[in-house]
């Protein structure tokens, strides 16, 4: 037997995709209430069929169509956005855990975040934008895994299919590659994808982390 | 950003200074501590009444103004800010931060000892009993709730909708504009932390004193000055442990598990108590304190003894407002995202009739209990061992060890709830309102608030408590008044900048 320790706030995969817990209702078969990371979505689910994940250093995501990278190695200045992955509440703060908050004013004692919200140093990884080039990215739990074991360049079919297909709409952007390509599915025929801009990617090219990133797809916005 | 800074750190230097001449005093000069209180509470009688009273029935006024006004609509936060909490578990934050400790140790308590000695008529009646339940309503009602509405809606406006330091002297901006951050501010600030301090310590000390007796009942501990001294020094080691240790989150479980065992107790003795006579309580007292609210509001004794008056109405009133910056600070943190008429009702209306429910739970169960028994020699023991009244109460109905352990352990958890949670806003108070106060500043204001109560306890126990904060709140009383009127120059100015807004956006 499996048991589930479902709790607000912790990062899970579901559908393969990253999510924030962002409640939990005990008596209901749908319990877990989840935010899809990329797009801020809201979806229900239960506890069987999501699992946690969670976030440390170096690891990079796409929060609200962005991409960022989590780092701590310096301290977070107004402006930036944080994850309060450490939450060491005092008795009367009002955060929970992951919570992702924009920096109103900090000094060397901790930041004051534009909910009003005192956080310590040692609470939070910075949120620092783009993917930094050694970063980890957990947008996909099996893209993920593929890098690891870096079977990509097999390239077989049932690989492939094992992640979400590309779809119309999607926008991708070349990764590793010195001029920058963005470009958005137009069509689909077969195992190759069309891409504005003319330009002609089979489809495990173009799921293939190394080369391409998936950033947002229009409908979503 | 430096000059904050040191403003920051005069306000801490200077209200500790304050507050440990006190401590020093009050371990080195005990009978010279115990005389001195003693004047300044027989002036309270004479001078500081009507002051009180009348301030305190200007708070009520003002919060229903409030209500009603074309300042309701205004939220606290940003437009699109919502709630942090569903309105439930708001509610009962806001109860058990509000009334805590005290509502276990008087909820019997104060309405026997009125019941014997009532403020008007013969003790031992009927009417005794009408009168001892109509003023406890009174003493726990709109009053407390329209101190802590007015400071807690300050507090909160001024810090989430013009983004200025968690301070009691940020509530000064639309009167004193940037001297909030100069002598003025600091003066402000270092009064309100010394009131605070004694409204925390009364509150430690009554606590301190009902743990003890709740030791006493349930494991035979003595009942002594010694054991409550014992008491107040473990509490210090284990909030300071958690200062350190980041059990803070412990804490807030520790702080729910008290409401919801709370209401278990409550839920209880409804159940196994008089229902019927706790609900024809309710209903008759309820009537009773809205035909004399206003009487009892501005009562005093001009041609006599104007001892029951000080003794019961005005070290209330005293108490609350010296223990408002505290809860105040609390209602604020958590009520951001709600509207201002949404604030009112949650602060003033609802958890008055929360309290009149719990007093006449208690109060009308331990009344019922007294008068049954026939003798006086009940109600007597309950008035003269006011912090055993609870469990005295508690054997006079079944199930009694599970109600005495129950209640124990709510003392308890709120006790060190209280005290961790008050170490937190003096910090941030004496910082000059940082939301991150350091831990080594929490740490000092733990050990001295546990100092204070003490030396309070030390002193004279109840007595000396109950004049500390009369004295001690007098100033913050008057800041108070100030704060209404700096409070609707900035709602003022908020449903302007609100106007404005809505014109640019037409525009656009």
């Amino acid at each position: 037997m499996k048991l589930y320790q479902v709790r607000k706030g912790q990062f899970v995969y579901y559908n393969n995709e990253l999510h924030k817990v962002y409640g939990v209702k005990p008596m209901y078969k749908l319990s877990v209430h989840l935010i899809k990371m990329r797009d801020l979505t809201q979806h229900i689910t239960n506890a069987a069929s999501v699992e946690k994940y969670k976030p440390k250093e170096y690891d990079s995501f796409i929060f609200n169509h962005k991409a960022y990278t989590l780092r701590k190695d310096r301290k977070a200045e107004a402006g930036d956005y944080i994850l309060i992955n450490n939450p060491m509440q005092d008795s009367l703060d009002t955060y929970s855990l992951n919570e992702i908050d924009l920096v109103e004013s900090a000094d060397n004692k901790g930041v004051i975040t534009s909910n009003s919200h005192g956080v310590k140093h040692n609470e939070y990884l910075l949120m620092v934008p783009g993917r930094a080039p050694d970063s980890n990215s957990i947008d996909r739990k099996d893209m993920a895994n593929d890098d690891d074991e870096s079977v990509n360049d097999s390239g077989t079919l049932g690989q492939t299919t094992s992640g979400p297909l590309p779809s119309l709409g999607d926008i991708y952007k070349r990764t590793g590659n010195d001029s920058i390509v963005e470009a958005m599915v137009v069509a689909i025929k077969d195992q190759t994808v069309y891409l504005g801009g003319g330009l002609e990617v089979p489809q495990d090219e173009l799921m293939n982390s190394k080369t391409w990133e998936f950033l947002y797809n229009l409908l979503d916005r | 950003m430096d000059s904050k800074k040191n403003a920051g750190n005069s306000v801490f230097i200077i209200s500790l200074l304050l507050t440990l001449i006190f401590i020093v005093w009050g371990v080195f000069f005990t009978d010279n501590l115990t005389k001195v209180t003693d004047i300044i509470y027989n002036g309270s009688i004479d001078y500081l009444g009507w002051v009180y009273l009348g301030a305190t029935l200007f708070f009520v006024i003002f919060s229903i103004y409030l209500l009603f006004s074309k300042y309701g609509d205004i939220r606290l936060g940003k437009k699109t800010d919502r709630p942090d909490f569903n309105t439930a578990s708001w509610l009962a934050m806001l109860f058990g931060a509000g009334m805590g400790i005290g509502i276990v140790y008087w909820s019997v308590a104060e309405p026997v000892t009125h019941y014997t000695t009532p403020p008007y008529g013969e003790g031992y009646t009927v009417d005794a009993a009408n009168t001892a339940m109509k003023y406890t309503f009174f003493h726990w009602g709109l009053d407390p709730w329209a101190i802590y509405t007015i400071i807690g809606l300050a507090l909160a406006f001024f810090q989430y909708n013009k983004r200025l330091p968690a301070a009691i002297s940020s509530a000064f901006h639309p009167l004193l504009g940037d001297r909030i951050y100069g002598p003025i501010g600091k003066t402000i600030d270092i009064l309100s932390i010394f009131a605070t301090v004694f409204g925390i310590a009364t509150s430690l000390g009554l606590g301190a004193m009902q743990v003890t007796a709740g030791m006493h009942e349930i494991f035979g501990v003595p009942n002594e000055l010694f054991v409550q001294l014992i008491v107040i020094a473990v509490a210090t080691v284990l909030f300071i442990i958690s200062i350190n240790t980041g059990l803070e989150k412990g804490i807030q479980y520790l702080s729910n598990a008290a409401m919801i065992l709370s209401f278990a107790i409550m839920v209880m003795i409804l159940i196994v108590g008089p229902t019927m006579t706790i609900i024809k309580v309710f209903f008759n007292t309820t009537g009773l304190y809205i035909s004399d609210f206003i009487h009892m509001s501005l009562r005093l004794r001009p041609f006599g003894e104007g001892e029951w008056i000080a003794s019961w109405t005005l070290f209330y009133w005293a108490w609350w407002i010296a223990w408002a910056p505290f809860v105040g600070m609390f209602i604020a943190r958590v009520s951001k995202g709600r509207t201002v008429r949404e604030f009112v009702i949650g602060v003033l209306i609802v958890p008055t009739l929360g309290t009149c429910l719990w007093m006449s739970i208690f109060g009308g169960s331990a009344l019922e209990i007294v008068q049954n028994t026939g003798s006086h020699d009940l109600a007597k023991n309950i008035t003269e061992n006011v912090s055993l009244a609870i469990f005295t109460f508690f054997d006079y109905l079944p199930l009694s060890s599970v109600l005495s352990i129950l209640g124990f352990a709510v003392v308890a958890i709120y006790y060190i709830t209280v005290a961790d949670t008050a170490t937190f806003v003096l910090g941030m108070l004496s910082e000059g309102g940082t939301l991150n106060p350091s831990n080594k500043i929490k740490m000092t204001w733990g050990v001295i608030q546990s100092a204070l109560a003490a030396v309070l306890l030390l002193a004279g126990g109840l007595n000396v408590l109950q004049t500390a904060s009369i004295a001690a709140a007098l100033p913050f009383a008057i800041i108070m008044i100030i704060m209404c009127f700096s409070l609707v120059k900035g709602l003022r100015s908020e449903i302007e900048v609100q106007k404005g807004n809505k014109r640019s956006a037409y525009h656009s």
